[in-house]
């Protein structure tokens, strides 16, 4: 067990998070390290292109199917897919419905009821979206994943919610063992990117692992259900995962414990990039033909 | 036991005041500053009494309050007979709260009526995860699958269901259509929401007006209305109180239409909006249905108090002030009847209990509507308190039932209701099941006063002379003067080596 | 009227009165809209046939008359079996009230228990504070030398992390930082009190032996004789710790028992309310460690708990709840044989009482029909006592068994002939077990006081064996464990036979025969 490093991904929700872990562990793989991919999302597509699947029988819809979570036997929910890389997805119920939280501290308690993490070098959580609830906290209590990556890129929501992801960190961070282990920006070609990624880790403590350029490649990939890795490991692109996995793999033990910022300093922060202007407090909340009637006015 | 009677007015007002500020000693800061609002000592001639009432109940103290769920399915849902009333969620709430209330009532249970079983959706880990509302449809198919002449149906919301936001009144209404009008109430009585009991009962008489009111339609009553038809509210039937308070309504010439809720019907609540007056003997918990009929139907209501002969007989008369001459003098000719009972009554148990002190903490109505049979037997209420009390519970107590000096406990602790009986030293306490041992070991009579103790009825003068044996029989028990073990204490043993 | 001064009448007479009797048929015929008598009849009598059977048991949503709890039950009732301990259910404050009630219900005695009293601001920013604030309440009021946490359904749909809470609560001083606080996540709407059980059971010990959620080193095992011993959850538990005390004293083994309710669940009446009474000293829980062996008596209220002791290098056994006198033979010589002790000549001789008892009377027991349902060890335990006696448990319902329970009660069935017509009913309810009694009617029902239910519509007498008895006193402090338990046991379920027949054959002019003197 000492041996073991569990880490966890979390990000916004559509941020490229599912497709950077994957193609990162796929990476680490290739380094011989024994993975095992847990995806705390509903969606189920943490594994997509380890197993080639659409996506995988999850262990909570398994259950439903066979009445409870006890019925169930590990075989049963985990797969091995690309270089023997073992996956298991929580599910959870359909958007507007149940409680995916609760979903993913039943599938996490059954993992390690039935020894799923036996024989593994490396746990990785891809967690959905933002730390919405107790639930999706399971995977940063003790005991769990030692540092969190968060995948984020340039945009105001992405390090918003990076930020979120950090505050939440630093709730466990006290009392457990859970670290941040930096961000990973997934380039969105924004304004001045790297620079605001760079800034936003050392506000909150951390630093940016890496910084994963755009490339098609990766979407090429994914319409054929693949990594990256697989599919094209001679890319330039593979490349850079393999060098984020490195970095990963060193990073054992460096995880910070987070200095999240309040919003009023990530504004300020935007602004220092020139990413926003400086907005006059008056002019919050007016659409523009209200400022233009207003400019009116006072001429 | 009892030092009240040694002491004065002022001696007991500065020892009680004393008392409360000893209590308080043992909480930290911030703890002590909130419980220091919930207990006083009363001063004659306030129009309350004091205290700070229904805010939230401080963690780790030992609360003696229950949760919405048990205001609703418990205490207001339950009793409706001919219905079936599903515990939302995990097994645990009904299981518990089965059958444990004794609310008298007459049908064949399982068949047309329900009142003693347990109907829960068991929610497992699944239906936490992907939400219950199939599974709560699938329960009412087999509900009337199974239980063909129920006549209606009600979901008491247990904690999960609002927290994984099921939509029970969907449900309800897709189901009702399904069923051709059959009556369906989705009640958000979860047990997080509000400070106890209190809110689950609001949200219960919510529930009948929003979806059985006003889903009556052109519904027919089944009998023809006069001027003489009353509801009773309020009234759960335990041990049959229900029971022993109509027949004095009917005596004097009333005509009950329905009860609310003990050995009530679907029906019962259905005709009630056609009563002449509505009247309501526990407040706390059905003064909100009461207002809604007052304001849309315009039935008035009054509050009564069938404990002990001096209280019912003030009530009767309210009561009739509402009607004719003819039920006037029927009230007349009620208390005459029972006044020979009342006398003997007095005469046999009052010798026995004259200048007994008692101590009180209970929910509803019972912390000041009991206070009077107690003086009629001549016992003295020298402590009370409200699990789940309002203000205007405080203030009716305050102008109506306590005496100068009196202790006052909101949602008492159960270290603060032990350190007062302990320092006031009662001849009785009357509370619930979790309070009742604990005084008994410590040698002080105890009677349950939401259950009564597995006895009752004591609403009326029938359940008057059950209520007078019943605490004759707590005080004067032999065993208490056998606590005590007869040959001189030891001295304190040494400390013994480790076994 | 008919109440009276001098003989005062309570509602077992008062409503059978004449003009009370005359109100209820007004009741009824004027307001209670009821369905007609006919339909009312031809429904009951459809509700005892195969066919109602058939729809019954094709249930799979609805429960009705469940026998079983929630996990939290389980964890307080670990809890106050612990020296000094105060259970501390975090969550919503009604589910408290609950347990308490419901004990004192069954024991006839206090259960102290408090609350973090989470409301709906909790539910959305999660229980921390309720935590901080509640462990310093009860802490500086209570006093206690340990809290035991566990959780209602609330904190656990929001996903309340208890290591971090409490870990945060001792940061913030609301409880020294060497004071012991263990922890155990109960949810309510997985597995039953059992599970509860297992999970707070696991969570003390643990707590003990792997570090104090890693504040200290974990404990070295250095072995020793001693046994350990869990009894499982009980309803006859203060009898029964008491009388497993004595037949360890009697064989002079060293053990340790794990979980005593003994003494706080039967406090005497002298003057003082003793709020904490007995209980496993907490340097015993952790010296347990050393034991050579752990012993449950209940399996299926121990399945974590002792995958957790035997890591530690223990050996285990599990018990299903025995009774009677194959039931205890097996339970002393797995002592003895952990021991090294002999079986004393009185334990031997306490057992010959036993068979004598049972050869005395066996003959209105055997070939009887029984039917049983309750907690899935006390079950197995009742059933293989019936075969020993020759009685045939025909219907054997466990509403929290699950499908490895059932194939061990099939086990015992075919391990006997009386087991031929034998059927266990894994997560089934009362109301599947009224459909059996009226379509496989059986001479005797053993169950909970919730059988009354069943024993009124079916008119199957009830035994009461089980928990919670709450309609008759003082059950629990006799021991149904050991040959003096088996006795017990087998005197109450004779009085009901014997009552049964008397009840039969006492119309005078009619049955006079039969009404013996003499059985």
């Amino acid at each position: 067990m000492s041996k073991l490093r569990q880490i966890a991904f979390y990000g916004k929700g559509g941020i490229g998070k599912s497709t950077t872990s994957q193609n990162t562990l796929a990476a680490l793989a290739e380094m011989g390290q024994r993975i095992l991919i847990v995806g705390c999302d509903p969606k189920a597509d943490s594994t997509r292109l380890i197993l080639h699947a659409k996506a995988q029988d999850t262990i909570l819809s398994l259950a439903a199917a066979a009445g409870s979570v006890e019925d169930l036997e590990l075989e049963e929910v985990m797969k091995v897919g690309y270089r023997d890389i073992r996956c298991v997805e929580s599910g959870g119920p359909e958007p507007g419905v149940g409680c995916a939280g609760r979903g993913v501290i039943t599938s996490i308690n059954f993992l390690e009821e039935n020894g799923a993490y036996e024989n593994i070098d490396y746990v990785s959580y891809d967690v959905l979206g933002d730390v919405v609830c107790g639930g999706f906290a399971m995977p940063i209590r003790e005991n769990k994943a030692q540092e969190i990556y968060i995948v984020m890129s340039g945009e105001m929501m992405a390090m918003y919610a990076a930020n979120n992801i950090a505050k939440g960190i630093l709730k466990y961070a006290n009392s457990g063992g859970v670290r941040l282990g930096g961000l990973v920006c997934n380039e969105r070609q924004t304004d001045k990117e790297l620079e605001l990624a760079e800034s936003l880790a050392k506000k909150l403590g951390t630093h940016l692992i890496h910084f994963v350029p755009r490339d098609n490649i990766v979407q090429h990939a994914e319409l054929r259900r693949m990594t990256v890795l697989e599919y094209a490991p001679d890319s330039k692109q593979a490349e850079e995962y393999r060098t984020l996995a490195r970095k990963v793999h060193a990073n054992a033990g460096n995880g910070v414990i987070p200095t999240p910022i309040t919003m009023d300093e990530l504004e300020d922060m935007l602004m220092e990039h020139g990413i926003m202007k400086q907005v006059d407090e008056s002019l919050i909340g007016k659409s523009a033909a209200e400022l233009v009637a207003e400019a009116a006015l006072v001429a | 036991m009892s030092v009240v009677e040694t002491l004065s007015v002022e001696d007991i007002k500065a020892r009680n005041k004393e008392l409360v500020e000893e209590v308080l000693r043992v909480y930290p800061e911030k703890t002590a500053k909130r419980r220091a609002k919930h207990l006083n000592v009363h001063e004659e001639g306030k129009a309350d009494c004091g205290v700070k009432s229904n805010i939230k109940s401080i963690p780790g103290v030992m609360t003696i309050r229950g949760c919405a769920y048990a205001g609703s399915k418990g205490v207001v849902w339950g009793p409706i007979k001919d219905m079936i009333h599903i515990s939302h969620g995990p097994v645990g709430c009904g299981q518990y709260s089965w059958a444990a209330r004794r609310n008298y009532y007459i049908g064949i249970t399982g068949i047309d009526t329900f009142g003693t079983m347990q109907f829960t959706s068991d929610f497992q880990e699944n239906d936490i995860v992907f939400g219950g509302d199939k599974k709560l449809a699938k329960v009412i198919d087999e509900i009337q699958a199974l239980f063909p002449l129920n006549r209606g149906i009600s979901v008491q919301s247990e904690c999960p269901i609002g927290l994984i936001g099921d939509d029970i009144e969907a449900i309800s209404k897709t189901k009702s259509k399904e069923y051709e009008g059959k009556t369906i109430v989705p009640v958000r009585c979860e047990g997080f929401r509000g400070v106890s009991q209190s809110l689950g009962h609001h949200i219960a008489n919510d529930a009948v007006r929003d979806w059985v009111f006003d889903k009556i339609g052109d519904k027919l009553l089944a009998f023809e209305p006069s001027a003489y038809d009353v509801a009773i509210i309020g009234d759960y039937n335990i041990a049959g109180d229900a029971w022993s308070s109509r027949i004095l309504l009917e005596e004097m010439g009333l005509r009950v239409i329905a009860q609310w809720s003990g050995d009530g019907t679907l029906a019962e609540l259905e005709a009630t909006p056609r009563a002449k007056l509505n009247v309501l003997h526990c407040y706390r918990s059905m003064n909100y249905i009461s207002r809604h009929m007052e304001e849309k139907y315009g039935t008035p209501w009054v509050e009564y108090n069938f404990f002990g002969p001096t209280k019912i007989a003030e009530s009767l008369r309210k009561i009739a002030s509402y009607f004719d001459d003819k039920i006037k003098e029927g009230a007349e000719k009620v208390i005459a009847k029972y006044q020979p009972l009342v006398d003997a009554v007095i005469a046999k148990y009052k010798p026995r209990l004259q200048g007994k002190t008692v101590m009180l903490y209970v929910g509803g109505l019972r912390p000041r509507h009991v206070i009077g049979a107690y003086e009629d037997l001549g016992m003295d209420v020298v402590g009370t308190g409200y699990e789940f009390g309002h203000n205007d519970d405080y203030q009716r107590t305050a102008q109506h039932y306590v005496k100068d000096a009196t202790l006052i406990y909101d949602d008492v602790t159960g270290y603060e209701f032990e350190k007062f009986v302990e320092k006031v030293q009662p001849d009785l306490v009357g509370s619930g099941i979790k309070e009742k041992y604990i005084f008994q070991k410590m040698g002080v009579p105890f009677r349950q006063m939401h259950s009564w103790d597995y006895s009752g009825p004591y609403h009326g003068y029938d359940g008057f002379a059950i209520f007078a044996r019943d605490m004759d029989m707590a005080i004067n028990s032999p065993v208490w003067n056998l606590t005590k073990a007869p040959w001189p204490p030891k001295p304190q043993p040494l400390q013994l080596a480790a076994e | 009227m008919t109440q009276d001064a001098d003989k005062v009448l309570d509602h077992f007479e008062l409503f059978r009165g004449a003009e009370y009797k005359e109100m209820f048929a007004n009741k009824r015929a004027n307001f209670e809209n009821t369905h007609p008598d006919a339909e009312v009849d031809r429904v009951r009598e459809w509700a005892k046939t195969k066919e109602y059977q058939e729809k019954n048991f094709a249930r799979e949503a609805l429960v009705v008359n469940p026998a079983k709890a929630c996990q939290p039950l389980g964890a307080v009732f670990v809890a106050v079996g612990f020296e000094g301990t105060l259970p501390f259910v975090h969550g919503s404050q009604g589910c408290v009230a609950y347990y308490r009630s419901h004990f004192s219900r069954h024991f006839k005695e206090p259960t102290s228990c408090v609350s973090s009293s989470m409301t709906e601001d909790a539910a959305v920013f999660g229980g921390l504070n309720n935590m901080v604030d509640g462990l310093a309440n009860a802490y500086s009021m209570y006093k206690p030398k340990m809290i035991a946490v566990s959780t209602t359904c609330m904190a656990e749909v929001i996903g309340d992390d208890l290591n971090a809470f409490i870990k945060t609560a001792k940061e913030k001083g609301s409880v020294p930082a060497e004071f012991d606080v263990t922890f155990a996540h109960t949810p309510a709407f997985v597995g039953s009190h059992v599970t509860g059980y297992d999970n707070a059971m696991k969570g003390v010990i643990e707590h003990f032996w792997d570090g104090k959620a890693g504040t200290v080193p974990k404990l070295e095992r250095a072995e020793n004789g001693s046994i350990n011993f869990i009894g499982g959850f009980d309803g006859y538990t203060v009898g029964n710790i008491r009388e497993v005390k004595r037949i360890f004293d009697l064989m002079q083994v060293e053990y340790t028992i794990i979980g005593d309710n003994s003494d706080v669940w039967d406090t005497p009446t002298d003057g003082e309310f003793r709020m904490y009474d007995g209980g496993t000293k907490l340097n015993d829980v952790a010296n347990a460690v050393n034991a050579k062996a752990t012993i449950s008596m209940q399996q299926f209220c121990t399945e974590k708990t002792l995958e957790l002791v035997r890591n530690h290098g223990h050996e285990v056994l599990a018990f299903n709840h025995p009774v009677g006198v194959a039931g205890t033979d097996h339970f002393l010589m797995e002592v003895s044989r952990l021991s090294g002790k002999p079986i004393p000549a009185e334990l031997e001789k306490e057992r010959g009482r036993l068979v004598d008892a049972i050869a005395d009377s066996n003959a209105h027991i055997h070939g009887k029909k029984f039917a049983i349902y309750g907690d899935p060890d006390l079950t197995y335990g009742l059933a293989a006592f019936l075969l020993e006696l020759g009685a045939e448990p025909v219907h054997v319902l466990a509403t929290n068994g699950n499908k490895a329970w059932a194939a061990k009660m099939q086990a015992l069935f075919d391990s006997s002939p009386f087991g031929a017509n034998c059927k266990a009913y894994p997560g089934k309810d009362l109301w599947h077990m009224r459909s059996l009694l009226f379509t496989e009617p059986v001479d005797y029902l053993i169950g909970n006081t919730y059988g009354k239910y069943l024993e009124r519509d079916t008119g199957t007498p009830l035994i009461r064996i089980g928990f919670p008895i709450f309609d008759r006193h003082h059950h629990h402090r006799r021991p149904v464990w050991g040959y003096q338990g088996g006795m017990n046991l087998l005197i109450t379920i004779l009085d009901k036979i014997f009552d049964t027949m008397d009840a039969k054959t006492n119309v005078a002019g009619q049955t006079d025969y039969s009404y013996d003197i003499i059985r």
